[in-house]
């Protein structure tokens, strides 16, 4: 953490409709000072609209949206300092990476404007730091997608603001640059004295770079929470299902006892439940594999496809009982030492259970 | 699984091979080449050519006569003096209006596009009647405000430059509004965020994109500014040396069977337009070039 800034963010309360699609309801969410934080969503859950929001680029219909304590609801994008980088870079055309960079230092009011030294040695500082140095005479139509970015980077970065807001800043980059470009993301956000927010979709990414995560869902917040926390403890089915593959099983509570096909279990958190619907999930690596049945909290299964790439070996089953299908994610391994075969009968059970009622239809 | 990959590889060579053989067949397009070819030299080669060996078939003299003649030069003045209102006023409001409807969401939006096509939807002719019917001395809608304060806009020159005005009026606007549509307002965005004002954003992001397309509306609506004929005509009154344009001084040379003089005349404003073409492709290949990104 670097210390002798202060840059929280308070959003209270906005709600933000268009025409009749309510794209954000009620949403509160407070980033602390040098966080780096995902809004992690779906399309269409409201996570782009909201950093607009925080960049004054979108006006909410109601709420707002404190800086350090002081309120920026009505303040214009211009007065609130913040850098933004556009989903698609929204790099100038028309300059070279120089004057793209130097934007906006070029474009203060003369009292407070750097001289051309100044302003020269700060463009260079930043070229440095996101290492190209060497085209700084190219336009934007002669890099790839990675320069782009850190360019877009760097010229949100030269009027050194306190918040760094991101719009999905690798999704347009093919998969290897998108894994370094975060990496070093990540690093740049402890180097610099800023409050980071960036929009996601992947899933993975936000796992991977991200202090807290904000998981966004029809324009409401689902769950806020660590990467360990989020990922272990979902709150709910949906957050189970964004985040990482699962395995869905269907079946039935009744009195502390849950049924799901042939696989019997003891439920004691939901003793009071009265022959309940209801769904569970489990993660592939979270699935036991046995070779011969063991009492009844084994699932029989006929093994369909099996990859055996890299360490972790992936299973496709299909359910004696049910016909649904289990992935499952055992290591090479344990892989070597059950010899499983395609079409292998084997006998399932899932280590980590997570079930959940369904709520009640509320009309 | 693995064996469905080949299989996919495979097709999609196939799909590029039955490309190829389309395009290799080169009859076709040589044939339909051809055809457009003839028929842009029959109705726009010959014409211009022809425009040009008719105003010099009595020598250069001739035509150096016909052009610096004090009328034809009067005609030639007020012809410029009207480009020289319209083309500022059709810039400005053509640049405001296509900013708004491009940049912005509004009520009513829709209505002033189709304001703005109006012009194009009306034969020149009822433009010009229109502000006959508005500002005739004798039986127009103002003609008692306009007598009171003896001021003459029909048969004047005033009248003129606002015919010019209406028929001119779309073609900035709807060159640069679907440019800007295109663009949409991500990098103006971008200079907000950078703390640069609206007006700084607009002069050093929004103007420089549209530059090319900007310049060629700019040249198109002159050569329509100096080559207006149906509305001027109805509003002049033909007053040689007074209300005559260019087009206007063309048409009465015709008619007293001066030709080398007419085509003479007319050969200015066949450059004006062979300008425009040039411009024109100018324009769309740097407008290509700055939206490649």
């Amino acid at each position: 953490m670097v210390g002798g800034f202060d840059m929280s963010i308070e959003i209270s309360n906005i709600t933000k409709t268009f025409d009749s699609f309510k794209a954000l309801n009620n949403i509160h969410l407070k980033i602390n000072t040098g966080e780096l934080v995902a809004l992690l969503g779906p399309s269409g859950s409201g996570k782009t609209t909201l950093l607009r929001i925080i960049a004054g680029l979108e006006r909410a219909d109601g709420g707002s949206i404190i800086f350090d304590g002081k309120d920026n609801t009505k303040k214009t994008t211009q007065d609130r300092k913040v850098g933004f980088v556009f989903q698609h870079y929204a790099l100038f055309k028309h300059m070279t990476v120089f004057e793209n960079i130097a934007f906006g230092l070029k474009v203060r009011p003369s009292k407070l404007r750097p001289s051309k030294e100044e302003i020269n040695k700060k463009v260079h500082e930043l070229l440095a730091l996101v290492k190209m140095e060497e085209l700084a005479k190219r336009y934007p139509s002669q890099l790839s997608g990675g320069q782009r970015q850190r360019i877009a980077l760097a010229r949100a970065l030269v009027v050194e603001p306190k918040v760094l807001l991101l719009d999905e800043p690798f999704g347009a980059l093919d998969a290897k640059v998108r894994k370094d470009l975060r990496r070093w993301l990540r690093k740049l956000h402890d180097k610099y004295p800023i409050t980071s927010v960036f929009v996601t979709h992947d899933q993975e990414e936000a796992l991977d770079v991200a202090d807290r995560i904000v998981i966004l869902n029809q324009g409401k917040i689902e769950q806020i929470g660590t990467p360990e926390e989020v990922y272990d403890n979902p709150v709910n089915p949906f957050v189970y299902n964004f985040l990482g593959n699962v395995n869905l099983f269907h079946g039935r509570v009744h009195k502390g006892k849950a049924e799901f096909g042939s696989l019997k279990l003891d439920v004691p958190e939901h003793l009071e439940a009265r022959d309940r619907q209801v769904v569970s999930y489990t993660r592939p690596h979270d699935i036991e594999i046995c070779l011969e049945a063991q009492g009844h909290e084994f699932i029989a299964a006929e093994i369909i496809f099996i990859r055996a790439i890299g360490p972790i070996v992936n299973l496709e089953m299909k359910r004696v009982d049910n016909g649904e299908y289990i992935e499952a994610e055992i290591s090479k391994e344990n892989y070597r030492n059950l010899k499983l075969k395609l079409g292998q009968i084997v006998y399932v059970k899932p280590r980590d259970f997570r079930i959940f009622i369904p709520e009640d239809y509320v009309i | 699984m693995a064996g469905v990959i080949p299989i996919n590889v495979r097709r999609t060579n196939q799909n590029k091979a039955r490309e190829r053989t389309l395009q290799t067949s080169k009859v076709i397009p040589i044939f339909l080449t051809a055809i457009a070819l003839i028929f842009f030299i029959l109705m726009l080669i010959v014409p211009l050519v022809s425009v040009f060996v008719k105003a010099f078939e009595q020598g250069a003299g001739l035509y150096y006569a016909a052009i610096s003649d004090p009328i034809a030069f009067k005609a030639i003045k007020l012809t410029l003096i009207t480009i020289s209102i319209v083309v500022p006023i059709n810039t400005v409001f053509g640049l405001i209006a296509a900013w708004a409807i491009a940049k912005f969401k509004f009520k009513g939006k829709n209505l002033l596009i189709t304001f703005i096509d109006l012009p194009f939807a009306i034969s020149p002719v009822v433009a010009g009647l229109i502000f006959v019917l508005l500002f005739s001395t004798s039986y127009g809608l103002f003609a008692p405000l306009l007598n009171a304060w003896g001021i003459k806009i029909i048969f004047a020159p005033a009248g003129i430059v606002l015919a010019t005005l209406f028929v001119t009026l779309p073609f900035v606007a709807r060159e640069l509004i679907p440019l800007m549509e295109a663009q949409g307002t991500s990098e103006e965005e971008a200079a907000l965020t950078l703390g640069a004002s609206g007006f700084k954003t607009f002069l050093f992001i929004t103007l420089p994109n549209i530059k090319w397309a900007l310049i060629y509306s700019i040249m198109l609506t002159a050569a329509r500014a100096a080559g207006e004929f149906g509305a001027v005509s109805v509003v002049s009154g033909h007053i040689r040396g007074l209300t005559n344009t260019v087009p206007l001084h063309v048409e009465i040379l015709y008619n007293e069977y001066k030709f080398s003089a007419a085509f003479a005349v007319a050969s200015l404003l066949t450059v004006i337009a062979i300008i425009n073409v040039i411009i024109k492709n100018i324009a769309d290949w740097k407008i290509k070039q700055q939206t490649k990104i």
